[in-house]
């Protein structure tokens, strides 16, 4: 008997998603779409090449140097030189360029008089990315203009070049860049972006599947599908979905580590074992909402609301410990933050499982939790009201 | 003429009671438009990364490495959380997530510079999982190597070449986002994109109630009124653009003040370029319901379609560095030109006249879609409806497997 109903309900929750093209629409060509979308966007790795301007108002043999030296850079590409101040701000302003390099008159005669004449770097910051990478071409070129000039001084005095290197800067630095040496921008935001942009179409789905049972008065047949109990309509419905969610995951998993080549340091296991735990724990986080609010506009909104902010408050850009601790705790209660952990941990850290332990407790709890209280949903279910 | 006009009026009365009797569409009116702009400029209030936890293996034990951390310690963005007596133990604080970088300083670090006049070497191992994280790391590293460089400069150059200080001086001017914040920054992008999607999540649901309507009714919208095409699309843009009056001036004029985000805008100038925006949103809203069959599907198939429209407006790829097919894409979307242009008025201190371009772009991009998407759109729908006005209750039936 409880075959047959297991049986039923599975072929119900099958015959759900092969009904409605949009189930395969948003479990498969959505999720699929969207992680292409967003490496095939970011696939030249790192932010350079931002277009600026020079006005250089000197014009002379070191301006000019210091320009071409400039425009030698990979961080930037100088679009074109002003001879004006006002005309690089006019361009500024009609978004033309993200910033200007500024060298005043006189710039050569004052350096050579030791009158300390001062290079200024207008950067426009409400763009980030180009401005940080603005910023370090500027920054570079001013230290070493300043450097030039005192190293021919030095020289001219008989240092040797190796005394001049130490003088110069006597603190050299080696910044090493754990698994990400060329700072490839697509790997901080794939990382997360990918992961929380699939955790918000299992969300939506989960959510939008069982809604339409309370919406559509059909709650009740499935239940009887089932023989009355609520586990087993929910282990039904949900079964084939994870399956589903779990293919289209791991072809997500390896775009992002064979195709576009992110860091994978641990065994490919890991991450393989954590998909399927991931989806468990973004359906067992939908049905938890419905269990608590049985309602469809509620228990969706509520989906929709913390899948969006998952995006901002789980510390993907502003890091965690930067946000304001009562936002940072809300974090904790979605899933996808314990994912990102885990990815960097396993991925790109390579650390041992053992680290990232709790982890994958945590998405095994989310995915148990519901079944606590089933039984708000069941009764709903069993009297269903539709609020528009 | 006087007919249009009428039906014009008609259907955007039509429109203004459907929007005020339905709870869904008013949430996703007003009160996303209230919320979700100052939700996200909550989490991101913060603006800068302050004291990330830093590790130190210090190999060199001696005061001027002493003074080097502490100077470190003293950064903005970072906090030395401890001393470890090897790298392995500070491996382990690593993995423990205790601390984000390890700085390894030499055994001979302050022998080589102090004393022998060479360079001293420090390392800095530093996780790469948020961008802003690694950021700090550096910053503060470079300003206190340079810091200490000028310090010692004083000794090793100065005598040399008769000078104080540098020779040539340099100095960043940030412009617009002085504060050099993430949210004075991304905020900006975010903020007109809301308008719009919230937009278009509205449409999507009131086209669903619509829907909804004609599966009971055999086919027929009782609430529909009879008007021509370009009346009944016409109409209810009015209706939209007569309900964002109010969300539009929260949001882009209220919310960054609130929050102190950069506003060099006037409240005219947002409003004038706001007007082409709203048109082409309320258009693209009323192409893009097509897609909605009953009202709560708009969740499942606009709200994902928000984080894509981030990427592509250029909040956090610069929109230089798209792909040609990616910016023909993100050229199809009103947010993008509408973003932009506002980042520019309220960051960059823009005119009209300067963000002309987007103002004209918005302008031709609602033309286009209302003139060769949208209006065909509608009189075919119309027709099918007319011809088979049971089409839709079969669908019905057949998705939820009733025969």
């Amino acid at each position: 008997m409880v075959r047959r109903y297991i049986k039923n309900s599975l072929v119900r929750g099958c015959v759900q998603i092969v009904r409605r093209p949009m189930y395969i629409l948003l479990m498969v060509i959505m999720p699929l779409l969207c992680a292409w979308f967003l490496m095939d966007l970011m696939k030249t790795g790192s932010v350079e090449r931002v277009p600026v301007g020079v006005v250089d108002l000197d014009d002379s043999g070191i301006s000019r140097q210091v320009s071409r030296r400039l425009g030698a850079f990979q961080q930037v590409d100088i679009k074109r030189r002003y001879h004006n101040f006002e005309d690089a701000r006019q361009a500024l302003m009609r978004g033309d360029i993200y910033g200007f390099f500024f060298i005043p008159e006189d710039f050569e005669e004052s350096a050579l008089g030791g009158r300390q004449p001062m290079l200024s770097y207008y950067v426009n910051y409400a763009y980030y990315a180009p401005a940080s990478m603005q910023f370090k071409g500027f920054k570079t070129i001013s230290v070493l203009g300043n450097a030039g000039v005192v190293q021919t001084m030095l020289r001219m005095v008989g240092m040797r070049d190796g005394e001049i290197m130490s003088a110069l800067q006597p603190v050299s630095t080696h910044v090493h860049m754990l698994s990400n040496p060329f700072t490839n921008y697509n790997f901080y935001l794939s990382t997360s972006f990918v992961p929380c942009f699939f955790a918000l179409f299992v969300l939506l789905v989960t959510a939008f599947s069982i809604g339409m049972e309370l919406k559509s008065g059909l709650c009740r047949q499935w239940l009887r599908t089932s023989g009355n109990d609520m586990w087993l309509a929910i282990v039904g419905k949900l079964l084939p979905q994870l399956l589903l969610f779990t293919v289209v995951g791991w072809t997500i998993q390896f775009m992002m580590y064979r195709v576009y080549d992110l860091p994978l340091n641990c065994p490919p296991s890991h991450m393989l074992l954590a998909m399927p735990l991931f989806v468990l724990a973004n359906q067992g986080f939908a049905v938890m909402m419905f269990c608590v609010a049985p309602n469809f506009r509620y228990g969706t909104t509520v989906c929709t609301l913390l899948g969006m902010l998952s995006f901002s408050f789980c510390g993907f850009s502003l890091p965690a410990e930067s946000i304001y601790p009562w936002v940072q705790s809300i974090s904790y209660i979605v899933p996808v933050k314990y994912y990102f952990m885990l990815s960097v941990d396993q991925a790109v850290n390579g650390l041992d499982l053992y680290y990232s332990r709790y982890y994958y407790v945590a998405l095994i709890v989310f995915a148990v939790a519901p079944f606590l209280l089933l039984w708000r949903l069941k009764r709903e279910c069993e009297n269903p009201v539709y609020v528009p | 003429m006087k007919k249009v006009l009428t039906d014009i009026f008609r259907v955007c009365s039509r429109e203004l009671h459907l929007v005020f009797k339905d709870e869904g569409v008013l949430i996703f009116f007003f009160l996303l438009c209230a919320i979700y702009p100052v939700l996200y400029s909550i989490i991101y209030n913060p603006e800068v990364v302050r004291d990330e936890p830093m590790v130190v293996v210090d190999d060199c034990r001696t005061q001027f490495s002493r003074d080097f951390v502490r100077r470190l310690d003293a950064a903005q963005g970072v906090r030395v959380v401890g001393y470890a007596a090897s790298m392995q133990e500070a491996r382990e604080a690593f993995s423990q997530k205790r601390a984000y970088a390890v700085l390894y300083i030499d055994r001979d670090f302050s022998a080589d510079v102090v004393r022998d006049g060479k360079q001293g070497h420090v390392s800095l191992y530093c996780d790469m999982s948020v961008m802003m994280r690694y950021k700090a790391f550096l910053t503060a590293l470079s300003d206190v190597q340079q810091e200490v460089g000028n310090e010692l400069h004083a000794h090793t150059i100065e005598p040399f070449i008769s000078q104080k200080g540098s020779i040539i001086k340099s100095r960043q001017v940030p412009v617009g986002n002085t504060a050099m914040g993430i949210a004075s920054a991304v905020l900006l992008f975010i903020l007109p994109l809301v308008l719009q999607q919230s937009m278009l999540l509205g449409i999507g649901m009131l086209h669903g109630g619509s829907i909804e309507r004609r599966r009971k009714n055999g086919g027929v919208d009782p609430m529909a009124i009879e008007a021509g095409t370009m009346a009944t699309v016409l109409g209810k843009t009015l209706c939209h653009l007569v309900i964002y009056v109010l969300p539009t001036i929260y949001v882009l004029h209220y919310v960054p003040m609130m929050f102190g985000f950069p506003q060099h805008a006037n409240v005219w100038h947002e409003l004038i370029i706001a007007v082409p925006f709203l048109i082409a949103c309320s258009f693209m809203g009323q192409t893009l319901q097509a897609v909605v069959n009953e009202r709560e599907s708009v969740f499942l198939l606009f709200v994902f379609s928000s984080v894509v429209f981030v990427f592509l407006v250029g909040a956090s790829w610069p929109r230089y560095l798209l792909s040609t097919k990616w910016h023909a894409v993100a050229n199809c979307v009103p947010s993008t030109w509408m973003c932009n242009a506002y980042v520019l008025m309220q960051s960059g201190g823009a005119q009209l006249h300067h963000v002309a371009h987007y103002w004209r772009m918005l302008f031709a991009f609602a033309y286009c879609v209302e003139r060769f998407v949208n209006r065909r759109r509608y009189r075919i729908w119309q027709e099918r409806s007319a011809a088979r006005p049971d089409a839709l209750l079969r669908y019905d039936l057949i998705k939820n497997g009733i025969n």
